[in-house]
């Protein structure tokens, strides 16, 4: 059976926070008929507006949503609901599954045997080299290359020309969409979003100082591309060959720098490459909307490993986001990493369960920074990264740091003052999970002395 | 150089464009700095080492238990907007027990007190160490250092906190020391009392309201001469409840001038003036707007003087007198009668005045087993209006079973007729009706509105239990 979440984890899950609010309308017991719990599952039927009430149910070991009303919002208030309910004790247990859910789990676990068949027939295809690849395939991908390259170069040039011109000039938030635009038409869509995201930049008494940084690394990444065909021969293997691991020997960074620029992993590529068992906790997440387009980072770190990952998911607004990973939880499960040197998105390739397992190791302040350093080390161009950090103290007033024993690192200028860590804490060390980025810390959560996970 | 002399020389060249500032001797000096600066921004990132910081103190250790998690649950749903009105009930109860809150919750509780003055004295005690110690490090949560610390039931506070106490545990230390012996309550404030501040006299002053005796008059007619306007005020209203005090025979030797019985009618003479004396003994000279000032100052005199003057003065019980003509200035001296019952407390008078003006203070005025019986028959005899909500807020809670059966009948029949009515009402069965009486609810009918009162007594049931 799995330990019951508390209700800011639940809450987590919501897609937006008036989701948060109509969940809350409808976890009162007096909603709901028909409720129980069982093997790993929840269900209840909830009266709407309608003569027939909502059947929601949820599979919590590989968690996967189900109701019957017609929100698009996913997971719906009702499934929220329900949740709250379970995680407030007011679920009963039952010996088994109601019918319609047990064969709903039925249906699931099927597709989900078939889903894993294919993508292990898929990967083993990719596995196998190549297979499928015709000429007007290899025309497009020559075509594809040529493309960016201009692009690049016309980058390099642009940017060259800012510094020679000045960059005092270039503070309007509109300032970069047409250059984005070119370069989503050269077919470098990663470089495209670094140029739309610029603006934010500019909110900020430093801005001159972080857009010269964003501009170096931009710089960085078109000399990079263009080095690309000398490195590829100085190493001795060919720039798009999924097989190769991610080595020392260059092959990682020239796929790093492909990826930046915006050349696409295929996921049964990704699921062909390397995949890591491991418990993982969830350690938050954080949704950001660019253009209609929510992009939903989850941060993740292996016990036994060590290693950080992240499950990065997209959706139009309003549309579904993957809501499958539970903040403060652990799981049992394989992941596969995106190739490339200093790997750290990854696809949850095989669910073997939720654990609990009390709360996860953590690094003092200067190993999470050396941490860090050696990811940059292998991808310059990383800007966030998650660590586990214990035992830290929320110290410093006015630019809020997280300190360990020799020294602290300041908290994300947009965290403001962190009470609830601070209330949590009362001055007293504690560990915490945050995500790193070059402008400080964003907590994600925490663990009060009960033990008890404390979303931040 | 050193590094980061070279960073600000680079964004400052950048800045204004090599252009206008050409790197010394270098060709292309635009690619160069363009280089420079991702060595420079990466060695940033990736050398960063601990800054230091300035530790924050350490919060005391804890003395009270804290809270269940299920009861931390329930209050966080509270918070996140489920039975949102049920926030006052839950800390009272919380705090009565003398409970902590988990830490996590306390920001965001503390920030509700911010707008929401009246939660405020329970937090003194939930809140615990930690919350004073974050009340140390927030200004917008600085009330908190003002509020009783310690739970009022079962724990005998130390004479110290007199001395040394914030002004909450004061008053509270008064308070305990007032139940267990009123004289020695009173005799600790008064070797204080001239160096108290305004807002505490006031505040003090109030704890006597309980076990308020004859004893009490001498010190609280010295208060008539205070400084401060609430204490004289606060003074007055308590010598009125003593029908012996010489406030109240003042009074009534005043209001004997005004009034007369002749031919089985009320004649009222209003006072001409508002002179010192009658200023002294509570009276206040100034009318609001819009009232006169005669009929003020006589419908104060009215509220101040012993209801037992008006059967001497009058030759007859309160129950003729509520029902006999008053030639002009009715309506000044029924008023005064609503207010001289509700802060006298006198039973007799409540009754017939509730029976001849419905107010939910003279309900309050009746003993609580009396108060339901009435209310009962009001609910049974009154439509559904603002009135009968007024009315059923001055009935005491919890509300026993024949009250709340009464509620629960009138809510059935009202919600055949007019449904889009009810939602007060049951919002206040839900909130006042005894909750261990959720069974009974909940069999009562499957209505959903009973349905709905049902479950919030059974959210409350739930709540009290995890209280425990």
């Amino acid at each position: 059976m799995i330990e019951r979440w508390n209700r800011d984890q639940v809450l987590a899950l919501a897609p937006d926070a008036s989701s948060q609010k109509a969940a809350q309308g409808v976890s009162s017991p007096g909603k709901w008929s028909g409720i129980g719990s069982a093997a790993d599952s929840v269900w209840g039927e909830c009266k709407g507006s309608g003569s027939k009430p909502y059947r929601a149910c949820v599979d919590l070991s590989e968690l996967a949503y189900r109701c019957s009303c017609p929100s698009r919002k996913f997971p719906c208030k009702h499934a929220l609901g329900l949740l709250l309910l379970w995680s407030a004790d007011g679920v009963p247990a039952a010996g088994a599954p109601a019918d319609w859910v047990a064969e709903w789990l039925d249906q699931r676990r099927e597709r989900a045997a078939k889903a894993t068949g294919l993508a292990a027939e898929a990967a083993e295809a990719t596995r196998a080299g190549g297979a499928g690849a015709g000429p007007a395939d290899t025309r497009r991908a020559e075509q594809r290359e040529q493309r960016v390259a201009a692009g690049l170069s016309d980058l390099e040039r642009w940017l060259a020309d800012q510094i020679r011109q000045g960059i005092a000039g270039s503070r309007r938030h509109d300032y970069w969409d047409d250059l984005a635009k070119r370069l989503v038409d050269a077919q470098a869509p990663a470089v495209a979003g670094t140029l739309s995201r610029l603006s934010s930049v500019l909110n900020g008494e430093d801005w001159p100082a972080r857009l010269l940084s964003e501009y170096a690394l931009l710089h960085l990444l078109c000399v990079a591309h263009r080095r690309l065909p000398a490195a590829v021969a100085a190493s001795g293997s060919a720039v798009v060959d999924p097989g190769t691991p991610a080595g020392a020997d260059g092959t990682g960074l020239v796929r790093r720098v492909r990826e930046r620029v915006g050349f696409p992993v295929t996921k049964e590529e990704v699921l062909a490459g390397e995949t890591v068992r491991d418990l993982w906790d969830v350690l938050g997440r954080r949704d950001e909307e660019q253009d209609r387009l929510i992009a939903r980072r989850v941060w993740l770190r292996g016990r036994r490993t060590g290693r950080a990952a992240l499950v990065l998911s997209f959706a139009m607004t309003g549309q579904a986001l993957d809501a499958s990973l539970v903040t403060g939880t652990t799981l049992d499960a394989d992941l596969a990493f995106y190739p490339g040197s200093a790997p750290l998105r990854a696809l949850v390739a095989v669910h073997h369960g939720a654990v609990s397992t009390g709360f996860p190791t953590a690094s003092t302040v200067e190993q999470a920074l050396d941490e860090v350093a050696a990811a940059l080390a292998g991808d310059p161009w990383l800007d966030s990264w998650p660590v586990v950090l214990g035992p830290v103290t929320p110290a410093g007033r006015g630019p809020w740091h997280l300190a360990g024993s020799s020294g602290g690192i300041p908290l994300h200028p947009s965290t403001g003052t962190p009470w609830r860590l601070i209330a949590v804490s009362g001055g007293r060390p504690l560990t915490v999970a945050a995500e790193w980025t070059p402008r400080g810390l964003r907590p994600l959560i925490t663990w009060d002395e009960e033990g008890q996970v404390i979303v931040l | 150089m050193n590094a980061s002399a070279e960073w600000e020389d680079l964004v400052s060249t950048a800045l204004v464009g090599t252009d206008r500032r050409p790197r010394a001797g270098e060709a292309a000096g635009e690619i160069e700095l363009l280089g420079r600066a991702a060595v420079h921004t990466l060695r940033m990132r990736a050398g960063t080492r601990p800054v230091a910081s300035e530790p924050l103190s350490v919060a005391a250790p804890e003395e009270q238990p804290a809270v269940s998690r299920a009861a931390g649950g329930r209050l966080a749903r509270i918070l996140g907007g489920e039975q949102p009105r049920l926030l006052a009930e839950w800390l009272e109860v919380a705090a009565g027990r003398g409970y902590r809150l988990s830490p996590h919750l306390l920001p965001e509780l503390l920030d509700h007190a911010v707008r929401d003055r009246s939660i405020r004295s329970h937090l003194g005690v939930l809140s615990g160490n930690r919350g004073r110690w974050l009340a140390g490090l927030n200004p917008a949560w600085s009330f908190l250092l003002e509020e009783v610390t310690v739970a009022a039931t079962g724990s005998e506070t130390a004479p110290e906190v007199w001395e040394l106490g914030t002004s909450g545990d004061r008053r509270a230390h008064l308070a305990a020391l007032r139940a267990a012996d009123p004289a020695g309550a009173r005799e600790l404030l008064a070797v204080t009392w001239e160096k108290e501040t305004p807002d505490d006299r006031a505040a003090f002053l109030e704890v006597l309201a309980d076990r308020l005796s004859l004893d009490d008059e001498p010190f609280l007619e010295a208060a008539l001469d205070d400084r401060r306007r609430e204490v004289r005020h606060q003074a007055a209203d308590l010598l009125t409840r003593l029908p012996d005090s010489r406030l109240a025979s003042r009074m009534a030797e005043r209001v004997a001038r005004y009034v007369t019985v002749v031919d089985g009618r009320i004649h009222v003479t209003p006072p001409a003036a508002c002179d010192s004396t009658m200023e002294r003994d509570g009276i206040r000279a100034k009318p609001p707007r819009g009232t006169g000032e005669k009929s003020w100052w006589l419908q104060q005199a009215v509220a101040r003087a012993s209801l037992g003057v008006w059967p001497r003065l009058l030759g007859r019980p309160p129950r003729e007198l509520v029902h006999m003509k008053i030639v002009d200035w009715g309506r000044e001296v029924m008023a005064g009668w609503v207010r001289a019952t509700v802060l006298q407390g006198d039973p007799e008078w409540a009754r017939e005045l509730f029976a001849w003006d419905p107010l939910a203070d003279l309900l309050a005025a009746l003993p609580p087993a009396e108060q339901e019986v009435v209310a009962a028959d009001f609910v049974r005899r009154h439509g559904l209006d603002g009135q009968l909500i007024m009315v059923l807020g001055g009935a005491a809670a919890p509300w026993g079973p024949g009250l709340a059966k009464a509620v629960l009948q009138k809510i059935i029949s009202v919600s055949e007729t007019h449904p889009w009515n009810i939602g007060e009402l049951a919002k206040l069965a839900g909130e006042r009706i005894d909750p261990a009486l959720c069974g009974m609810a909940e069999r009562l009918s499957p209505e959903p509105p009973i349905q709905e009162v049902a479950a919030l007594l059974r959210f409350r049931h739930d709540m009290l239990k995890e209280l425990h």
